[in-house]
C-alpha cells in the first residue's frame, strides 16, 4: 500500500490523478497539496484524503507539509506537479516555483522519515528541437541548455536536471517523467493556446510532426510510477503523432501558411490584442522540425503505452478510406 | 507541401495506374495513428511522389534496373549507393526503383544531409515520401523498426564532386557499416549509372554553398539534367547481419573494414555497369 503526496494537486493533471488514486485500492491514503485556497478546491476531503494549501515556491512552507501533515500521514511517495507554471509566469517568483520548489522536495525528502520515492513531472519542452537531431527523442537526447531559450524552458530543464543529478546519490528512488504536451486547457499547453483561434497562422512550407498527450495517459503514466520500484529518466509519449496542419484541420480550424518571418510579430499583437498566451518565439524550433517523444523506455520498465488518443473535435484527415 | 492525403490520393489517382496504385496499398508501414509514421511518412504521399518520379523514371531517365531480387523482402537492411549528378535525381530514381521493383512494395528511406529537412516545402514533400534527415539516432530507429535505409556513403563530397571526376567514388564514410552491423542489417551495394553525366559543371561556387551549408555547388552548364540514360544495378548483399556480431560495431577497424568491402563492391558493379552500357544516352 502507498501514501502518496500529490502537489500541484489544483492542476488539471493533479486533480484527475488525485480522483485516480482514490480509486485505486493499492493506495492507502493521499495528501493533496493545493496552490491556492483549500476552500476552492473541487476535491473533497474524507478519511483517506487530505487536502493542504501550501505554497511550495517557500522552502520554509515545503518544510512544515512534509515534516508536518506528511510525516503524520506516513506519506512514502511524493508526485511533485506543483513546480509547473504557466509559460507566461517570469521573474523570481516564477523560478522559484519551478526550480527551487524542486530542489527544496529532494533534500527535504532525503533525510524524511517515511518518504522513499519522488515522481517529477517533467515535459518535452526540455529537449533541444533542430534540424540536425533525432527526429524520434530518446531520454538520452540533448535538452535546450541555450542561454537564449524562453525561462520557461529554462526553469524546466534546470528542474529536470536537478532531479537527475540526484539520482543513484540519494537514498530516494527519483523518478522523472517527461511528458509529450498535454492539449487542454490549464496545463499550460501553447498548442492548445495556439488552436484557441478560428485561424492558426503556420510558417510556410513546414509541417513537422508533433507527439501530443492526453490527461487520461498522462495520469495512467503518474500511477505506473508510484507504483514501480523503477528509478530514472522516462518520456511519456501519446497516442497521437500527427502533423501539424493535421492537428490544426483536426481540431476545425483554419491553417494559413504566412512567411516564417511574419510569425512573431503577428503573435505578438495577438497576444496583446486578446490576451492569449500562445509565444512563437518559445515554439519556433517545433513549427519547423519534427520532435517525437520515444516511449520505448517507459513501456520496457513501467508498462506505459498510451492508449487514450485526443478526442479531436473534428477528425478528418485520418478518417478517409485509401 | 502541406496538403492533405486526400489530395495526394486524388493526384496520385491522376498520375498512377490503377494496377499501379493497387499495388502500392500493400505498402507495408508503421502507422503511428493518423496514418503518417513517426517520421511523417503517408503513404498517399508515397502513391503521389511515385506518380511525380514516373515520367522522369519512365520517360526522361528511362531507367534499367538490374539485380533488384537483391533487395531483402522483409527486415532491416542498408542500400548504399555512389552520389553524383548535383541534385539528389540519383535518389529519386532508387527510391521510385525499389517501389517498383520490391513486391510487396518497399520504401527506401533516403537519409539526407541536415540541410535537406530544413527546406521548405522540399523537405516536407521528402519527408512525406519517407526521407528522414541524417542523425544517427534517426537511422537508428528505422532500422530497428525493420525498414530499408537508402545511405550514400560519400555524402555530399560525391553529388558535389565535379564533371572531371565522376565514377570515382569519393571517400566512403562508415557510419552506414557502423549502423548495419549493430542491427544486424544486410548491405545491399548500389551503382547508379548515368546520374553522373547528367549535369555537366560550368563552374564551382563555394559561396552559393555556404548558403546550403555544404562546402560547394557547382552550377551546371544546362538549365535541366541532360536526358542520360539511369542504369541502376544491386549488388549482392553483404552479410554484416550473418557474419558479424552487433558488438563488433564498436570496433573501428572492424566497421571500417565493412565500409572499405562496401566501397568495392560499389566501385565493381559500376566498372561492370560502364562496360556493359553503350551510351551515355543509350
Amino acid at each position: 500500500m502507498r501514501s502518496v503526496l500529490v502537489s500541484g494537486a489544483d492542476s488539471p493533471t493533479g486533480e484527475r490523478l488525485v480522483r485516480t488514486l482514490l480509486g485505486d485500492s493499492r493506495v492507502d491514503r493521499v495528501l493533496a497539496v493545493v496552490r491556492g485556497k483549500v476552500e476552492r478546491s473541487p476535491l473533497m476531503a474524507s478519511d483517506r484524503l487530505r487536502i493542504v494549501g501550501v505554497d511550495l515556491a517557500s522552502a520554509r512552507r515545503a518544510h512544515e507539509l512534509l515534516f508536518g501533515p506528511a510525516r503524520d500521514m506516513a506519506i512514502d511517495v511524493v508526485v511533485h506537479l506543483g513546480h509547473l507554471t504557466p509559460p507566461g509566469e517570469e521573474g523570481e517568483r516564477a523560478h522559484a516555483q519551478s526550480v527551487e520548489s524542486v530542489r527544496s522536495i529532494i533534500e527535504l525528502s532525503e533525510r524524511h522519515p517515511t518518504i522513499r520515492r519522488l515522481v517529477l513531472r517533467s515535459d518535452a519542452a526540455v529537449y533541444q528541437v533542430q534540424r540536425d537531431l533525432p527526429v524520434l527523442i530518446g531520454e538520452d537526447h540533448p535538452l535546450n541548455m541555450a542561454g537564449t531559450a524562453p525561462q520557461y524552458v529554462r526553469d524546466r530543464v534546470e528542474a529536470d536536471v536537478t532531479a537527475c543529478v540526484r539520482m543513484g546519490l540519494s537514498p530516494l528512488q527519483i523518478v522523472v517523467l517527461r511528458m509529450a504536451e498535454i492539449l487542454g486547457p490549464g496545463t499550460g499547453s501553447q498548442l492548445f493556446d495556439y488552436l484557441g483561434s478560428p485561424v492558426c497562422l503556420r510558417p510556410a512550407g513546414y509541417d513537422p510532426m508533433l507527439n501530443l498527450l492526453t490527461q487520461d495517459d498522462a495520469v495512467a503514466a503518474l500511477q505506473r510510477a508510484i507504483h514501480s520500484e523503477a528509478q530514472g529518466v522516462f518520456n511519456i509519449p501519446g497516442a497521437d503523432t500527427l502533423p501539424l496542419t493535421a492537428c490544426i484541420a483536426s481540431w476545425g480550424r483554419l491553417s494559413i501558411p504566412v512567411p516564417g518571418v511574419w510569425m512573431t510579430p503577428l503573435y505578438r499583437w495577438r497576444r496583446l490584442v486578446t490576451g492569449h498566451d500562445f509565444r512563437y518565439g518559445m515554439n519556433r524550433r517545433r513549427f519547423h522540425y519534427s520532435g517525437v517523444l520515444d516511449g520505448t523506455r517507459a513501456r520496457q520498465v513501467l508498462g506505459y503505452v498510451s492508449a487514450h488518443p485526443v478526442d479531436w473535435p473534428s477528425p478528418v484527415w485520418d478518417r478517409e478510406p485509401r | 507541401m502541406a496538403f492533405p492525403p486526400a489530395l495526394a490520393r486524388a493526384l496520385a489517382r491522376m498520375g498512377l495506374p490503377e494496377a499501379e496504385r493497387e499495388r502500392l496499398a500493400a505498402l507495408h508501414y508503421h502507422d503511428a495513428g493518423h496514418g503518417y509514421d513517426l517520421f511523417g511518412m503517408h503513404p498517399d504521399f508515397v502513391a503521389f511522389g511515385e506518380a511525380l518520379v514516373s515520367p522522369l523514371y519512365q520517360r526522361y531517365f528511362r531507367v534499367r534496373s538490374c539485380g533488384a531480387h537483391h533487395i531483402p523482402s522483409v527486415g532491416p537492411a542498408v542500400l548504399a549507393a555512389n552520389h553524383s549528378g548535383n541534385l539528389p535525381i540519383d535518389g529519386m530514381m532508387i527510391w521510385a526503383d525499389v517501389l517498383r521493383q520490391t513486391d510487396p512494395p518497399r520504401v527506401a528511406r533516403p537519409i539526407a544531409d541536415h540541410f535537406v529537412p530544413s527546406l521548405p516545402w522540399v523537405g516536407t514533400l521528402f519527408a512525406r515520401t519517407g526521407m528522414v534527415g541524417g542523425s544517427r539516432g534517426n537511422a537508428r530507429a528505422l532500422l530497428e523498426s525493420g525498414n530499408l535505409l537508402l545511405i550514400f556513403p560519400e555524402g555530399v563530397p560525391g553529388i558535389t564532386k565535379g564533371w572531371s571526376k565522376r565514377y570515382q567514388l569519393q571517400h566512403f564514410r562508415v557510419g552506414h557499416a557502423e549502423l548495419a552491423i549493430r542491427h544486424r542489417a544486410p548491405i545491399v551495394p548500389v551503382a547508379v549509372i548515368g546520374a553522373e553525366e547528367q549535369y555537366p559543371e560550368l563552374f564551382s561556387s563555394k559561396r552559393l554553398g555556404a548558403l546550403f551549408g555544404i562546402e560547394r555547388v557547382n552550377v551546371p552548364a544546362t538549365p535541366i539534367p541532360l536526358p542520360v540514360r539511369y542504369h541502376i544495378h544491386y549488388g549482392p548483399p553483404i552479410r554484416v547481419d550473418e557474419e558479424l556480431r552487433p558488438s563488433d560495431a564498436d570496433d573501428p577497424a572492424v566497421v571500417a573494414g565493412v565500409a572499405a568491402r562496401v566501397q568495392e563492391a560499389v566501385a565493381a558493379l559500376i566498372t561492370a555497369g560502364l562496360a556493359a552500357r553503350k551510351g551515355v544516352f543509350l
